[in-house]
């Protein structure tokens, strides 16, 4: 039995990869190749690398200058939303839980705000010392929440039958995302403060939080102005003959097809929020890049480029590919409950 | 009896000279099944729409359930209307993001304003009626088409209407789901509904159906009982449809 | 909705928008009174008094800002086009790579898309700029005679030069654009239906003349549309050369704002000439979309 598997293997081996004389040639230099890249790579990581530029700062990848006795609050908000996609991913089918678990993730934003600003019997933090790993998913999670009811407006301002709505909504989409996020942020910090009246202020963190849901907003609009173009009129008729109104249709009909049917474009773009939140070290925000290179100007560090960035990559890509499975996940139990979708 | 839709010279053109309704008539009484048959293109399914006004008419007027509605299509006077009225389509439309029961629960918690679980209630009734209560946690993607149908019928149903329109209701079936449609259609009229049927079965309007109508390029050619429709039927043109039905 | 309530309706969202509008112009000029510095364009003929390490045309000190903008636009546009020219290259291999019959080659493709696409552009631009160019140790990597040599100092080919700054954008834009276009190409690839290939491959033709005959020309039109979109990224993305030093419009402007401190002027111009650059990739693509419809239409 063992001996036949085999056999399959090598019999599926050779269909796929020795096909012909240049495959056959072509997949050896590959194999080759990566041989020596791997091991090359795994020399230089165990003997010629000098982790100590990552692990004796691992608290300030993780939290940025946050007070080092209230480090335990951006901790547990971190561990927390850990656990919870540990939950969803693999936890039992438990019902009580597979009904909870969206409140849950619901409530980790402000639980996550009420630990990080303090109040309410936690010392008040400013938001100077927010910073690392702590502060791009701060800004990721605000962001992306706070752009998604924009988009949907803008959405379906896009798709009204009010031509001045529909003109001012394509409008703004098509400027916003004709320009490089980064002039946005730059707005955000620099000019936003022109903008108001003398006297209000708004910190760092929360203008640059500003400028991605303006940012973001614009293209989440036009995913789901996707979606709403993917319903059929019949969805519409079949919902007038109902006699439900108009905003009724929308609200229970329309709305929540069409965030089904952008929901991979929606992930999507969260993951790229979390990555464009990097762009904030240019800005003068310390988030996970940031304080990178921050520990990078420390005299003690000085030019050990590779193990940072090395280091710094494989967190991003360790939270990403996170989310990437998340979503993969939100969509197949949205698809194994509805088939036509 | 009491007239439960009563039009009068029911016109609309789409372009110049196309007509889509041309000078349509007729009275169906509470209790009574009409079936409107006809080529495809003939106008039945938009004669039947402009009945709970997803299609508007340029001349005429309508009364459904008493209540007048004419070419400035009243907004406020349709919505009574389909509160009242329910509708079965050709492809099913259900909703697709909401399971069977609350596509069903939909409109009376919504429209009707009524209690949750009243609504739940009466919905598991209904689909016990279409037998298909066994299904009322799926979502309409995981049924067959005949079940989908059924679904859609005990939806129109839920908000407990004086008039049901169908609109080809199985077409879209495949043969060996038709009569599980039809049947349950056959139980509604013989409960007294008043129906509306645009549709293609020749033994489903001869059983069940009062009064044929056949129609041709937006006009009404006849109305006849079903007896004389399909055994000695007025009009050539009927005839001559009639004829190419059997052939299939 | 009757007509007369929706003209009521639009007539009170235009109050709202322009009077908040008016509102921030409002803040905006005092803000820029109390700062002293108003708002107009006349500083756009004074001497810029900062050096460009790199301009297409003869720049130097004391040569008006508007001339810098002009250098720093050019730039852009330099490695805008080079960057593309390159994404599309390693795309389209890469592209054609993962969907090939050589699961081999697809596994290793499969794992540079995901490595590239999970890692913030500006991470990987750090990457080339600080490891790849700066961080040579000796000073010169790859020479071929005095062909082509690769070093610090950035890439000579025949006697044409890039800085080092130029060539990490290059191959950092060029990297990132093109794990999305292997995965344009590949969409466009997979939206061919089955029956095609199997229509081919019964009729006896080879992988090959299939791919180039039937395939490719049925997959351009759901190519062109993902391709179009990711030149823009790319373009919207080469403003991130101010993190690695090159002055680009995005880094020429910034450098202008230190100066000068004249925000609102310089992100208007930032803007305009966004939307311009935008305007130049879409309609190219759009010419080329008309050629390739066109050229179906007569084979």
């Amino acid at each position: 039995m063992k001996l036949y598997s085999i056999m399959i293997f090598f019999k599926k081996l050779k269909k796929n990869i020795f096909l012909n004389f240049f495959n056959t040639i072509l997949s050896l230099v590959i194999l080759l190749t990566t041989l020596l890249v791997c091991l090359n790579t795994f020399r230089w990581f165990i003997f010629n690398a000098d982790w100590r530029v990552v692990t004796s700062n691992l608290s300030l990848y993780a939290f940025g200058s946050f007070p080092s006795d209230e480090q335990w609050r951006p901790a547990i908000w971190i561990t927390s939303l850990l656990l919870l996609s540990i939950i969803t991913l693999c936890g039992p089918c438990w019902k009580w839980i597979q009904q909870n678990l969206l409140l849950a993730w619901m409530s980790t934003i402000p639980l996550g705000l009420y630990l990080l600003y303090g109040g309410f019997g936690l010392s008040p933090i400013m938001s100077r010392h927010l910073g690392g790993l702590t502060l791009t998913i701060l800004l990721t999670v605000c962001s992306s929440l706070l752009s998604l009811p924009f988009g949907i407006v803008l959405a379906l301002g896009r798709q009204s039958s009010l031509p001045l709505i529909q003109k001012l909504s394509s409008i703004y989409i098509d400027v916003m995302r004709a320009i490089p996020l980064i002039a946005v942020l730059f707005f955000g910090q620099l000019l936003i403060p022109l903008f108001l009246p003398v006297g209000i202020e708004i910190d760092r963190v929360w203008r640059a939080i500003f400028a991605f849901t303006l940012f973001v907003s614009a293209y989440i609009a036009e995913d789901i102005r996707g979606g709403l173009q993917s319903i059929p009129n019949t969805q519409i008729e079949a919902a007038h003959s109902l006699g439900l109104n108009q905003y009724q249709i929308m609200q229970l009909i329309i709305i929540p097809q069409a965030l089904r049917i952008a929901l991979p474009a929606l992930t999507n773009q969260a993951i790229g929020l979390f990555q464009n939140t990097s762009l904030m070290a240019i800005l003068g925000l310390v988030e996970l890049l940031g304080i990178g290179r921050s520990i990078l100007a420390n005299p003690e560090f000085i030019g050990q480029y590779i193990e940072v960035y090395v280091w710094l990559a494989c967190v991003y890509w360790l939270v990403c590919t996170i989310m990437a499975i998340l979503a993969r996940h939100l969509e197949q139990t949205m698809t194994i409950n509805q088939t036509n979708f | 009896m009491e007239p439960i839709v009563i039009a009068k010279n029911l016109t609309k053109s789409y372009i110049q000279g196309l007509r889509a309704l041309d000078n349509v008539s007729l009275t169906v009484n509470q209790g009574k099944v009409l079936v409107v048959m006809g080529p495809s293109g003939s106008g039945k399914s938009t004669l039947i729409r402009t009945f709970n006004g997803l299609e508007t008419f340029d001349r005429g007027e309508l009364n459904v359930l008493g209540i007048k509605i004419d070419a400035t299509h009243n907004e406020r006077k349709i919505q009574k209307i389909r509160k009242r009225v329910g509708m079965v389509f050709q492809q099913f439309n259900l909703f697709p993001h909401l399971s069977i029961l609350e596509n069903i629960t939909l409109a009376p918690v919504h429209v009707q304003k009524r209690h949750q679980l009243e609504a739940e209630e009466y919905g598991m009734y209904l689909l016990n009626q279409m037998g298909i209560d066994s299904h009322a946690k799926k979502y309409p993607g995981q049924l067959s088409g005949g079940e989908q149908q059924r679904v859609a019928i005990a939806r129109a149903l839920a908000l407990k209407p004086e008039l049901l329109l169908f609109d080809e209701p199985t077409s879209a079936l495949d043969p060996e789901r038709i009569n599980e449609v039809l049947d349950a259609m056959r139980r509604l009229a013989k409960q007294g509904m008043t129906m509306i049927v645009v549709t293609h079965e020749i033994g489903f309007a001869k059983d069940v159906s009062d009064q044929v109508l056949f129609m041709d390029s937006g006009k009404v050619i006849e109305t006849s009982t079903p007896d004389v429709f399909f055994s000695n039927a007025k009009h050539e043109r009927s005839r001559k449809f009639l004829n190419q039905l059997e052939k299939h | 909705m009757k007509r007369s309530r929706k003209i009521f309706l639009q007539f009170g969202i235009f109050i709202i928008v322009f009077s908040l509008i008016g509102i921030l112009i409002n803040n905006l000029t005092i803000n820029l009174i109390r700062t002293g510095l108003g708002f107009n364009f006349n500083w756009l003929l004074k001497p810029a008094s900062f050096a460009l390490a790199e301009h297409a045309l003869p720049y130097s000190t004391s040569d008006s800002y508007a001339w810098a903008l002009l250098i720093g636009w050019l730039n852009s546009l330099k490695v805008i086009v080079s960057s593309l020219l390159l994404a599309t290259l390693l795309g389209t291999v890469i592209g054609f790579a993962r969907t090939g019959s050589n699961s081999l080659l697809g596994l290793i493709s499969a794992g540079y898309i995901t490595i590239i696409r999970q890692t913030p552009l500006l991470l990987q631009l750090m990457f080339w700029y600080f490891i790849g160019f700066l961080g040579l140790k000796e000073n010169v990597l790859i020479s071929i005679k005095n062909i082509f040599k690769i070093s610090n100092q950035g890439i000579e080919l025949t006697g044409l030069t890039f800085s080092s700054e130029f060539s990490a954008l290059l191959f950092g834009l060029g990297v990132f654009t093109s794990a999305y276009i292997a995965e344009v190409i590949r969409g466009g690839i997979l939206s061919v239906p089955r029956g095609q290939w199997e229509a081919f491959r019964s009729l006896g033709l080879s992988e090959q003349t299939g791919l180039i005959k039937i395939i490719i020309p049925q997959a351009l039109p759901a190519i062109i549309p993902g391709l179009t979109s990711q030149y823009l990224n790319l373009a919207k993305n080469s403003t991130l050369a101010i993190a690695v030093g090159y002055s680009d419009i995005y880094a020429i402007n910034d450098t202008i704002i230190n100066q000068t401190g004249r925000a609102i002027e310089c992100f208007i111009i930032l803007l305009t000439s966004f939307l311009f650059l935008n305007l130049l990739i879409s309609n190219s693509m759009e010419i080329i979309n008309k050629i390739i419809i066109n050229s179906k239409k007569y084979n």
